[in-house]
């Protein structure tokens, strides 16, 4: 993550923030605890940094291309039997993968006839918490339809909703730092990742790292969907552009073709 | 339910450090791949990476070569430089593109190439400031400008000036014109910046 000096009430706000929150009277104190990782710190302090602001069905022009067109090229290719993985990276407090789900099971007729793995991942570990209760307040909830609130979801007030225990379990999160390929390699190949709104926040050379990263973890031919500000081309060469009625994506190239 | 949640696969080998030389000079496309990823940040393979991107002809395995090389400062910059001059045209952006990442993340490393011998070297790190904060650029390019002999490497660093210069620049662009008198290239371009800088911004004028 970077911040330049148009950050720097954000930046100061969030590391006083965690030295009342861990005691640390002086800043001298708290870089000390942080340098030395006291009770976790680190993570703590990531944690405080991560911009978390997400709802389900966000972008939605990229779930109709899921549908419509990605998972139908992967399928050409590839024997039923194989299954399909998707990526939600960062997923947040989980409205992403989760909506990734719904949608599959609302908008795909053959949803049945394939098995489907989602992971969703994220390096503030806070958000992967929020993401195994998986209760969603009204916000997060307003761009869906009734119907489907009442389909995928249980009141826990009047105020929260939590996901059915059916769908919450169907998925699995992780925690995953994307500029560390030691953390991203693991997680194996995927038919499509979407990776929307997190590359913003990088440097020219870590947006390079993970772009890299990302590309070892599609499987030839995968798609990835980025955020509707952001463009891969000015990343990386890796990919080809891919135009579909619904969206703009990028694509790793196919086996035997040239990369790049 | 189609959705499924199974265990993640085995973690893969994720530094191959006693076969990354291997790895280069591999015939395998992946393998070359992975060892030049796995060189990143290690100063020791920046030589063989510059050697080996002379003759890499997959531009995605290039394209690592090049992250790995940007990610290792001043071992990465020396194995660099000399890919600017390549007739390859890929490699030659391709070292412009890593040497803009290696200035932006440690600037340090720009004064030593704007002091080169080599005229190519001055023009195209004036070009590198460009990536810098305003006040560095300015401060660094007025240094380049008060020693420089060279028109073509101060009209460089006048085009860069153009666009991120400082009202700090003007006495060091007045003195570059005189000494340049005789230069009308230069002197036409100097007189542009010094409007430029001097002018009030957008909002000062409404």
């Amino acid at each position: 993550m970077v911040f330049t000096e148009t950050k720097r009430y954000y930046v100061e706000r969030r590391v006083m923030e965690r030295m009342a929150a861990s005691g640390s009277g002086t800043f001298a104190s708290y870089f000390a605890r942080l340098r030395t990782d006291t009770q976790q710190e680190i993570e703590q302090f990531i944690n405080a940094f991560t911009v978390n602001e997400t709802y389900f069905y966000r972008e939605d022009h990229q779930l109709k291309c899921l549908t419509a067109d990605l998972l139908a090229e992967r399928l050409r290719t590839r024997p039923r039997e194989h299954g399909l993985r998707i990526w939600c990276v960062p997923c947040s407090t989980g409205e992403e993968p989760y909506s990734v789900a719904m949608w599959l099971l609302e908008n795909w007729p053959v949803v049945d006839q394939y098995e489907i793995e989602i992971l969703g991942s994220d390096i503030d570990t806070q958000a992967l918490q929020a993401c195994q209760r998986g209760v969603f307040g009204k916000r997060a909830l307003m761009r869906l339809p009734p119907a489907l609130i009442e389909r995928y979801f249980e009141p826990v007030d009047g105020e929260r909703w939590r996901i059915h225990d059916e769908l919450r379990q169907s998925v699995v999160f992780s925690r995953v730092n994307l500029v560390d390929s030691a953390e991203t390699r693991p997680h194996g190949q995927f038919d499509v990742i979407f990776c929307r709104n997190v590359l913003i926040y990088f440097d020219e050379a870590s947006r390079r790292v993970a772009a890299e990263n990302l590309f070892e973890n599609l499987r030839p031919g995968g798609f990835i969907c980025l955020g509707h500000t952001e463009s891969m081309s000015r990343i990386s060469p890796l990919f080809t552009v891919r135009r579909f009625a619904d969206a703009i994506v990028y694509q790793r190239p196919p086996e035997g073709a040239t990369d790049g | 339910m189609p959705l499924v949640r199974r265990p993640g696969p085995p973690p893969q080998d994720l530094r191959a450090t006693a076969g990354i030389l291997e790895g280069l000079a591999s015939p395998s496309e992946e393998a070359r791949w992975i060892a030049a990823r796995a060189a990143a940040g290690m100063a020791e393979y920046a030589t063989p990476l510059a050697a080996a991107l002379g003759r890499e002809p997959a531009p995605r395995v290039r394209q690592a070569m090049f992250t790995s090389l940007s990610r290792m400062d001043s071992a990465g910059v020396g194995a660099v430089l000399p890919l600017l001059r390549s007739d390859d045209a890929g490699l030659r952006t391709g070292a412009l593109d890593a040497l803009r990442i290696m200035v932006r993340s440690s600037p340090e490393l720009l004064p030593p190439l704007l002091d080169d011998t080599d005229v190519d070297v001055r023009i195209l790190s004036c070009e590198l400031a460009r990536a810098l904060p305003g006040d560095a650029a300015t401060a660094l390019l007025c240094d380049l400008l008060r020693r420089e002999e060279d028109p073509n490497v101060c009209a460089a660093a006048v085009d860069v000036l153009a666009e991120v210069g400082q009202s700090e620049a003007l006495p060091v662009l007045a003195a570059c014109a005189l000494k340049f008198r005789d230069t009308p290239f230069l002197t036409f371009a100097i007189q542009v910046t010094v409007e430029r800088i001097s002018s009030p911004p957008p909002l000062a004028r409404a």
